[in-house]
């Protein structure tokens, strides 16, 4: 099929740590394991202050859905489970907003506080010795296994990954592809290319356990590694790998941003276009992020949950950019003491430039998703304020996805709910996949995100209210 | 505790705003005014001064009496002054161009809520304005030659006497300040073109459409070549029909636009009453360019029509 090129952008790569070989940091003194590391429901912690923990010892079971278990990362004892205050990378969950100082600008809406396990390790880095292999013979014990590894989409949305795999047992789906999600298109990132040079291994066996247990659900379906082509190691290691697996394929991308949203990816790797409001196997295919197929594969293989991550840890405040392999829970300024720090840091981002999430406690805990941490310079922590948009266009065609972009702000200012709705479809705005494109090229420096956000938003809310005939 | 900057996603941004955007039109615009005072001497300086320096302290003005956050260093106004002024003959008088700064700044543009938010190009519709009150705004003879005849009047009477196509492209003609000189403009696309500010079609557009109506009309290449070159028509193509604010968002509808005004153009040119027709015709797509939204709005991809 035709496919024409989908508008992208050339960010600076910046990936100053793509030959910075990954090493491990010492046992943290302590770890902060937040209850809500995944979306969906939080975790409920099953230990109690003054336990003593084993590294991959369960300490939060599952919430009632969509949701995924916590172990402990260090071995130490349980000093506390507190309540946190709400942290800034989950703004995207909760639609918060900060001011400069820090201050919340509107309240949360949460109906109950977000817990954490404060875990002091004993530096023995003791395992658990009761973790042994799952044992699985059927699809649904595979899946039920990977239920238990605490494996979430490790790409950004922490989606858990046992209910990504679940839902291609809809009998209306056909998945054709699986699609390993290995692009890494922000800026400065690393930690999946260090994941495919250090454990191709792991990926393979990956690729192996998909193939082998979820047969039933794959038909005859290729596996595609789609990868951009600023990371020759990793496509090399990949080739090397897969040279003989002929239903495993590896795309080389062009290094494009947003190459590595999943809609983006879909159509770029198999020309299928995504609908908003469908869920993915419907359109063919399932899309997992290559860290998350090695995260599991090695729960499935050796028994060990996903306990710690690979982080890039970098930005204009770093003196030396490094990648750490650190247990999850770690807090950043303890990333930042082995990379040291050229000036006090403006501002301190969770994930990449384009999409990570600004903190505002040095201190804050490394999640399962966190892939990447910045730490910018005061120069480079402020943008310039938003100033009246000129309706130059250059949204509208930077816009992967040929949203109306501009008059996505427009439309939300009208009073009436359902004129507002009309006119924010017409702008293809549910299409949306949150890149942050628009707003980089804005020359008015428009908020754009934000708007596109807070329309999706609306527009779900207001759907669901249509649906229920007029009533909230 | 040393508070960090707390603030939305994206953290890194192109750099580039709406004064750089300005100032690469001003920068366009940077031949045209040279060659403007060369070849009309100190009254196109002093034109393009006055413009200029009315444009701005009307904006400063109007956003200091009804409390508004200061605009001026956004540039947008000396692009409204300088376009302006380069749009008037040499025959007008300086307190004849203030009053058609003033009239774009504050009527076009700051009434209807600054810049982003006027329906018409400013210093289109102070031209036009000025058109209608001061009848010497249009023609203009230049000092240096003996014909004071627009080369656009004299086509309307057919290819004799018409300015050779050379002096057309040098600018040695009568006509406004700013749009004689044929290499001037283009100088200015090229910039702008590279600069990535507008796309290169888009002007081709307005040009095109102009050329093959009067290939079509006049069965004669050279008349429809000195349709091109002689009056507005360069400068409007370039300057004026690819503003962003008063024309539609889409490429698609940038070409919708600017064949509107191509036609437009012609029209006036070869059956209305008056000479020219760029700046009308310009002004009436600014009126359409809603409704050329509505049909031309970008297609999103797997999105439900």
């Amino acid at each position: 099929m035709a496919r024409k090129n989908i508008s992208s952008l050339h960010l600076p790569h910046n990936k100053h740590t793509d030959n910075v070989e990954p090493v491990r940091i010492e046992t943290p003194e302590e770890v902060v394991l937040p209850m809500d590391m995944h979306s969906g429901d939080h975790a409920i912690p099953v230990v109690n202050v003054g336990d003593r923990v084993l590294v991959g010892q369960l300490i939060a079971k599952e919430g009632d859905r969509f949701s995924s278990p916590v172990h402990a990362t260090v071995s130490g004892t349980v000093t506390e489970i507190s309540e946190m205050v709400d942290q800034p990378y989950r703004l995207h969950l909760h639609g918060l907003a900060y001011d400069k100082s820090g201050e919340l600008t509107n309240k949360p809406r949460r109906s109950k506080p977000t817990l954490a396990i404060h875990i002091k390790s004993d530096g023995k880095m003791e395992k658990d010795p009761g973790l042994k292999p799952p044992v699985f013979e059927t699809a649904d014990e595979f899946l039920q296994a990977i239920r238990e590894s605490g494996c979430v989409g490790l790409g950004g949305a922490a989606f858990p990954t046992w209910a990504k795999l679940n839902e291609m047992k809809n009998p209306e789906y056909k998945v054709k592809h699986v699609l390993i999600n290995a692009a890494e298109c922000e800026p400065y990132i690393t930690s999946d290319q260090w994941m495919m040079i250090k454990h191709p291994d792991l990926i393979d066996k990956g690729i192996a356990y998909m193939r082998k247990y979820l047969a039933e659900y794959l038909h005859d379906a290729d596996f595609i590694i789609c990868i951009e082509e600023n990371k020759p190691r990793a496509i090399e290691a990949m080739k090397e790998t897969f040279k003989d697996q002929k239903d495993v394929k590896i795309q080389v991308l062009k290094a494009i941003y947003p190459q590595g949203a999943k809609q983006v990816m879909l159509y770029n790797a198999t020309g299928k276009v995504s609908i908003a409001g469908k869920r993915f196997p419907y359109f063919g295919a399932v899309i997992i992020n290559v860290s998350s197929l090695a995260k599991t594969a090695e729960y499935l293989s050796t028994g060990m949950p996903l306990v710690e991550r690979i982080v890039t840890v970098d930005g204009s405040a770093v003196k030396t950019p490094m990648v750490l392999e650190a247990p999850i829970g770690t807090r950043i300024s303890t990333l930042l003491s082995y990379t040291g720090l050229k000036s006090d840091p403006g501002k301190i981002i969770i994930g990449g430039p384009m999409n990570g999430t600004a903190t505002a406690g040095i201190d804050d805990p490394i999640v399962k998703v966190s892939n990447c941490i910045l730490a910018f310079d005061e120069k480079e922590a402020v943008l310039p304020a938003p100033t009246a948009c000129i309706h130059c266009g250059r949204c509208v065609n930077i816009c992967p996805v040929g949203i109306n972009v501009a008059s996505v702000e427009p439309a939300l200012a009208i009073e009436d709910e359902n004129l507002r709705a009309k006119k924010l479809i017409d702008t293809g705005i549910r299409q949306c996949v949150d890149c942050a494109s628009c707003a980089y090229v804005c020359p008015a420096n428009r908020k754009l995100l934000q708007a596109n956000g807070q329309a999706k938003r609306f527009l779900k809310n207001w759907e669901k209210t249509q649906s229920n005939g007029g009533k909230r | 505790m040393n508070y960090l900057h707390v603030s939305p996603a994206p953290h890194i941004h192109s750099g580039l705003t709406t004064q750089k955007v300005m100032l690469d039109v001003i920068i366009a615009l940077a031949p045209s005014a040279i060659v403007s005072v060369v070849l009309f001497k100190l009254k196109a300086l002093w034109l393009i001064l006055a413009c200029v320096a009315a444009a701005v302290l009307c904006e400063f003005v109007f956003n200091l009496i009804v409390k508004k956050k200061q605009t001026v260093s956004d540039l947008s106004a000396v692009v409204t002054g300088l376009i302006l002024a380069l749009n008037l003959s040499a025959n007008v008088k300086i307190w004849q161009a203030v009053c058609g700064s003033v009239f774009a700044i504050i009527i076009v543009k700051s009434l209807f809520g600054g810049l982003g938010k006027n329906i018409v190009n400013p210093a289109i519709g102070a031209r036009v304005f000025m058109l209608l009150t001061f009848a010497s705004v249009a023609g203009g003879a230049n000092p240096d030659l003996s014909t004071g005849a627009t080369p656009l009047a004299v086509l309307k009477e057919g290819l004799d006497g018409a300015p050779s196509i050379l002096n057309l492209f040098l600018g040695n003609v009568g006509g406004t300040i700013g749009e004689t000189c044929a290499i001037a403009i283009l100088l200015g696309y090229a910039y702008l073109v590279i600069r990535k500010q507008i796309k290169w079609y888009v002007p081709c557009a307005f040009i095109g459409t102009v050329f093959v109506c009067y290939l079509v009309y006049s069965q004669s290449i050279v008349m429809a070549v000195s349709q091109v070159l002689a009056g507005g028509l360069l400068f409007g193509a370039v300057f004026m029909a690819t503003d962003y604010v008063t024309t539609p968002i889409s490429n698609l509808g940038k070409v919708v636009f600017c064949v509107g005004c191509g036609l437009i153009t012609f029209a006036i040119r070869a059956f209305g009453a008056f000479p020219e027709g760029v700046s009308i015709s310009i002004l009436c797509m600014n009126l359409l360019t809603p409704l050329i939204e509505k049909v031309t709005k970008p297609r999103t991809l797997g999105g439900i029509k």
